[in-house]
Order: C-alpha cells, then sequence, then structure tokens
C-alpha cells in the first residue's frame, strides 16, 4: 500500500510545477502579443485606428515603455484582474470574461457527461466484441464523428434539428426575453433549479441539450478509442483468465476486474479532454449562438479587440493546465504505480 | 531491399483491414489529384477557380457546373479542385516542420540528457499547455492574413508532442545496448545517429505524422471557417465552407461540398492510422503522463 503522504507529495509538486507552467505561459502569450509585430500599438487599437486612438492604446498599455517594464505591469494587471475595457461594450473585460464563463462550463460539463455515456459504452461494447462487424462498425463510426469538421456538425445539427424538425431551439441559452433567475452559480439550468423555477429550467435544458450534443459527437472519439483499448489491454491478462478458472460469472468479471482496470487510461483522458472542450467551444458558440468564452474570443478577434483576447487566451491556457493537473492526480489516486517515480515497477 | 520490404510490410498492414485500406485509398486519389493541379495548373479543371461572372452566380449543380457556383458566379468544382493542393500542402507543411522540430529537439533531449533535456522538455510542457485552436486563431490574428501565417501560426501550437513523441522513442533505443556498445567502441556520433537511433524511432513518427495530417487540416480549415489568417478569396476548404453562414438556408451546396471534401480527406487520413494509431496514440498518452508526473 503506497502512503498517503506520498500523493501528497506527488499532489503538492504538481501544483507547485503548474503554477510555473502558468507563469511560462503568460510570459510567452506577452511576448508574442507585445514583440512578434512590428508595431504593437498599431495592432492593439485594430487596423482601423485613428492616430489619435493609436497613441491613446500606447499609453494606457504602456506600449513605449521598456520591455521588462511592460511584462512588469502585464503580470501587474493580470493578477489584479484588470484587464482593461472593452472598446465594443465598454465594459470591463474581466467582468464579461466572469459573465460568459459559466455559460462555457455548463456547455462542456453537459457535453462531457454525453461523451463519458456514449464513449466508454461504445469502447465497452467495441472491445467485448473485438474484431467482428461491431466492432468494425464502431470504429467507423468514431472515426467519421473525428473527422466530421466542428463547424460540418453544428451547422448540419441546426439544419437538421431546428429547421427540418423542430425538435430544438434554433440558439441562444435560453428563450429571448426570459428573466434569467437570480446569479448564484452562475450556471442557468443550476441556477433555475436552485431557485425553484422550474419552467426556466426546462427551457434551459431544450437549449443546451443540441450544442452539447453536438460537442459531444466530435469528441467522443478518443474516449471510445482509448475505452476500447484500455479494455483489450487487460481483457487477456492472466487475473482475468484466472477468474474464469475460478468460475466467477462472466458478467462480474466483466464489471469487477475488465471495467475497472481497463478504464483507468479513460479517467484521466476524460480530464485533459475538459480542456479541450472548452477551447473546441469556439465555433460550436458561434454557430449555436452560446454565450460563451469561446464566442466571446471570436468576437474580440472580429471586432479587433486585442487586449480582450489576450486575456481569453490566458484564460484557456490556465483552464487546460488546470485540466491536465486534475488528469494527473486523478491518475496517481487510481493507480498507485504512477506516484513510485513515474516509471512502472 | 530494406526500404522495399518496409514499404511492403506497410501495405500489408493498411490493406489488411478494409477501413484502413478504404482510407489509404481515399488519400492517395486526392493527393494525386493535388499533385496534377499543382504541375498542370487551371488546364486540368473546367473553369478558372478565381474567375468571377456574377451572371453565373449561386447556381445550382448541373452537367455544366458540377458542383455549381458560388455567389461570385466562380465554380465551385474549379475551386475544390485548387484548394486541395493548397489544404493538404499546408496541412503535410505543418507536419513536416513538426516533425522536423520534434526529430532534433527529441533526439538531443532523449540522447544526450542532462540539463539540456530538462531545458527542452520543460519548454515542451510551456508549450503543450496551449489550446490549439485559441492560441492559432490568436497568433494568426497577430501576424495578420496569409497562407505563411496560417501554417506558422498552426506550428506554434503543434510540435510539442513531436518532441515527447522523439524523445521517448530515443530514451527507449538509447538504453539499449547495442547503443552502449557502440558508445563504448567510440562509434562516431554521426554513425550511431543515422545507423542506430533513427531507424528505430522513425516508424512510430511517421505513422504518427501522417495520422496527424487530417487532424492539422482540420485545424486549419477551422482557421479558413472563422475567417481568420487565410486570406480572402484563397480556395481554401476552410474558407470556401464558411458562405454557409450566409447561404445556409438558400444555397446549402455551396458551403456543404467543400466541408464534405474536408471530412473525407480527413476520414481518409484518420481511417488510414486507426490500424496502428489507437496503439501508438495509447502509448503516446501514457508517456505524457508518466512523464510528466513528480518531476520539476
Amino acid at each position: 500500500m503506497v502512503g498517503r503522504r506520498e500523493l501528497t507529495v506527488f499532489i503538492l509538486k504538481r501544483i507547485l510545477f503548474s503554477f510555473f507552467v502558468i507563469i511560462g505561459t503568460i510570459i510567452i502569450i506577452f511576448l508574442i502579443s507585445h514583440t512578434l509585430s512590428k508595431d504593437p500599438a498599431a495592432l492593439w487599437a485594430g487596423p482601423k485606428a485613428r492616430p489619435s486612438t493609436i497613441a491613446y492604446v500606447t499609453k494606457e498599455y504602456g506600449l513605449n515603455k521598456p520591455l521588462y517594464i511592460q511584462l512588469l505591469n502585464f503580470f501587474e494587471g493580470f493578477f489584479s484582474g484588470n484587464f482593461g475595457t472593452d472598446p465594443v461594450t465598454h465594459q470591463p473585460v474581466a467582468s464579461e470574461i466572469f459573465y460568459y464563463f459559466p455559460n462555457t462550463i455548463e456547455l462542456v460539463i453537459t457535453a462531457l457527461i454525453f461523451i463519458i455515456i456514449i464513449g466508454v459504452g461504445l469502447g465497452y461494447i467495441s472491445a467485448v466484441h473485438f474484431n467482428s462487424k461491431i466492432d468494425n462498425a464502431i470504429r467507423l463510426l468514431y472515426t467519421s464523428a473525428w473527422a466530421t469538421p466542428t463547424f460540418l456538425a453544428s451547422i448540419l445539427a441546426v439544419l437538421v434539428f431546428t429547421s427540418y424538425i423542430h425538435a430544438f431551439p434554433s440558439g441562444g441559452m435560453y428563450t429571448p426575453g426570459l428573466t434569467p433567475p437570480q446569479r448564484i452559480t452562475g450556471i442557468f439550468v443550476l441556477d433555475s433549479l436552485l431557485t425553484g423555477n422550474f419552467g426556466d429550467f426546462v427551457n434551459g435544458l431544450d437549449h443546451l441539450i443540441l450544442p452539447s450534443i453536438t460537442l459531444a459527437f466530435l469528441n467522443f472519439g478518443i474516449v471510445t478509442r482509448i475505452s476500447r483499448s484500455g479494455i483489450l489491454n487487460v481483457k487477456w491478462m492472466p487475473y482475468v483468465k484466472n477468474a474464469k478458472a475460478k468460475g466467477v460469472n462472466e458478467r462480474s468479471i466483466n464489471r469487477n476486474h475488465i471495467l475497472r482496470n481497463g478504464l483507468i487510461e479513460s479517467n484521466t483522458v476524460i480530464a485533459v479532454m475538459f480542456g479541450w472542450l472548452v477551447t473546441g467551444t469556439v465555433v460550436v458558440e458561434e454557430i449555436f449562438s452560446w454565450p460563451g468564452i469561446g464566442r466571446f474570443a471570436y468576437n474580440a478577434i472580429t471586432s479587433d479587440d486585442y487586449p480582450a483576447l489576450i486575456y481569453v487566451v490566458i484564460i484557456f491556457t490556465i483552464l487546460v493546465i488546470i485540466a491536465n493537473l486534475i488528469a494527473d492526480i486523478m491518475y496517481a489516486i487510481l493507480d498507485p504505480r504512477i506516484r513510485l517515480g513515474g516509471t512502472v515497477k | 531491399m530494406n526500404i522495399r520490404s518496409q514499404i511492403k510490410k506497410f501495405l500489408n498492414t493498411i490493406f489488411s483491414n478494409w477501413l484502413s485500406g478504404t482510407g489509404f485509398i481515399i488519400i492517395l486519389i486526392f493527393i494525386v489529384i493535388a499533385v496534377l493541379y499543382e504541375i498542370l495548373g487551371t488546364r486540368i479543371v473546367p473553369y478558372n477557380p478565381y474567375q468571377i461572372n456574377l451572371l453565373q452566380a449561386n447556381m445550382p449543380p448541373s452537367s455544366t457546373h458540377w458542383f455549381g457556383t458560388d455567389d461570385l458566379g466562380r465554380d465551385i468544382f474549379s475551386r475544390v479542385i485548387a484548394a486541395l493542393p493548397i489544404d493538404l500542402g499546408i496541412s503535410l507543411l505543418i507536419v513536416f516542420v513538426s516533425s522536423f522540430i520534434g526529430l532534433v529537439l527529441g533526439i538531443v533531449a532523449g540522447y544526450f540528457r542532462g540539463a539540456l533535456e530538462e531545458v527542452i522538455m520543460r519548454l515542451t510542457d510551456l508549450f503543450l499547455a496551449f489550446p490549439p485552436i485559441i492560441m492559432s486563431m490568436a497568433i494568426a490574428a497577430t501576424l495578420g492574413p496569409s497562407l505563411l501565417n496560417a501554417a506558422i501560426s498552426v506550428i506554434f501550437v503543434w510540435w510539442p508532442p513531436y518532441v515527447r513523441l522523439v524523445r521517448g522513442n530515443t530514451l527507449q533505443v538509447a538504453s539499449q545496448d547495442f547503443i552502449a556498445i557502440s558508445r563504448v567502441l567510440n562509434t562516431p556520433f554521426r554513425k550511431i545517429l543515422f545507423k542506430g537511433v533513427l531507424p528505430n524511432i522513425i516508424t512510430p513518427l511517421l505513422i504518427y505524422a501522417t495520422m496527424d495530417v487530417g487532424t492539422a487540416m482540420l485545424t486549419l480549415s477551422t482557421l479558413g471557417f472563422l475567417g481568420i489568417g487565410i486570406p480572402i478569396n484563397t480556395p481554401e476548404l476552410g474558407l470556401m465552407s464558411s458562405i454557409l453562414t450566409t447561404t445556409f438556408y438558400t444555397y446549402p451546396y455551396e458551403g456543404l461540398i467543400p466541408a464534405a471534401f474536408i471530412f473525407l480527406i480527413v476520414l481518409g487520413f484518420s481511417l488510414t492510422g486507426e490500424y496502428w494509431k489507437f496503439r501508438t496514440v495509447m502509448k503516446h498518452l501514457q508517456d505524457h503522463i508518466r512523464d510528466s508526473s513528480g518531476r520539476l
């Protein structure tokens, strides 16, 4: 039995490491945004900016100061939560990100639930019927799903399910005109449930299902693939044979011997996946008019709001790092071998 | 002889499963068409893909315009063919450059170890943390629209997995006895590299890279669809699909056809890889997770 202390040390190390990665990535993003372009001020102000605007932006963000002072200012601005003002809406960027963020989380977590159900389910079926017609069909299905461009799937989903079959509303997070419930978590369906507003809850769910299934459809492939190979890896292990020889029934072998060990890999992939999904929301949110940070990032680019874009990139990057951290920690808890110096003994 | 038997082995593996066999044939067809267009130019397509003809705008598919025409009257079939060398070319460039970076950094880190390895791998960790599409979008927006800039913005986030893959394999090879013996015998590094290390790490890299072309193309076409990084009027499949947002209910074929081609090509690449990929990706992920554990 591996001790609890080892696990704690491992987790602390990983957290510290992630912190350094965050600092490192912020510095890289700073360098890109402040030095890659010949004239950063013109880039920050947007291509249609007047000279006076460029001069204002230069002063506002200190773009004429020495690079290390700019870096310090950048860090100071970031950690004090002062991300500047959105030139289009005239709202502070930080509060806008804070507002849109839970909406993306709502979408991603729902998609993740679908991914786990579809991904692990199909992976299991595929592995049990290894190298059969069913196996091939499932592999064809998940490769096809993965090969579909996000925009194609989203647009087809809108076309088929909202305009040919009127099964779902075509976009948005809830019916326009609806007063959103009191903001508790910021997640619409959760808030409406917490405030006991059942009508809003159903309305929110109705809007949530199509975009999250689309997102899940595009991404379940990797989970299916990993579950399938994870299960195949343990399927022929001696201890499974042993259990069979002892006369343990098929069902119990599948559940306790194969699934439990075969899915360790899948667990961590699902956590890593959270990071991928969050960044994959740009196109889905844009097409489904979902008011999340993916759409916010896209709008920042199309409306030439460069400063907002930089902070969104940082937020996304931090999310990915945290998702990876959680994946590593989960893996260490599930598979004690990992803690022992990183090699399987 | 060696290369011939390698190719034979490769083809045997690919065609042993009808899924990967079909995928391989799809890729081959598209690559041949792209190369032909690159050599022969607009002679092999019925219309000039850039020729605007407003009188012929929004024509449905017919015998004169096989895939119809777009909102500016350009022949969609010709544009799709013209897009193949661009989409395939840039995707291949992205994967090729990433493989090269991966080979150099990965071998240095995996073979020489030491402080250099720490630096390279921690740098790779940093770049691995960037969310690909968002980061590519941001860099493309910073650099301004051009095909080369689009390629650069994707490469920026594309190379880290290659370094991990090459380093992992190099570590395995370098720990084997024949390399240790060569070192003891004072074999020149160049010889060890080309005769000992490279032949043993190149196959997994090639497999991963081939399959990765499809993913690179998805990312590239997403940039095109969002209208970031790729100059307007370029026949690029993603950019051509972006017409869906305006002609979606009226002339859906104008955007659906180029999108369907992206799907077909990416499917071709991923089906080909499917036969191996579940092994390589698995191994790669395991390496990633094990590798990043408990070291600072």
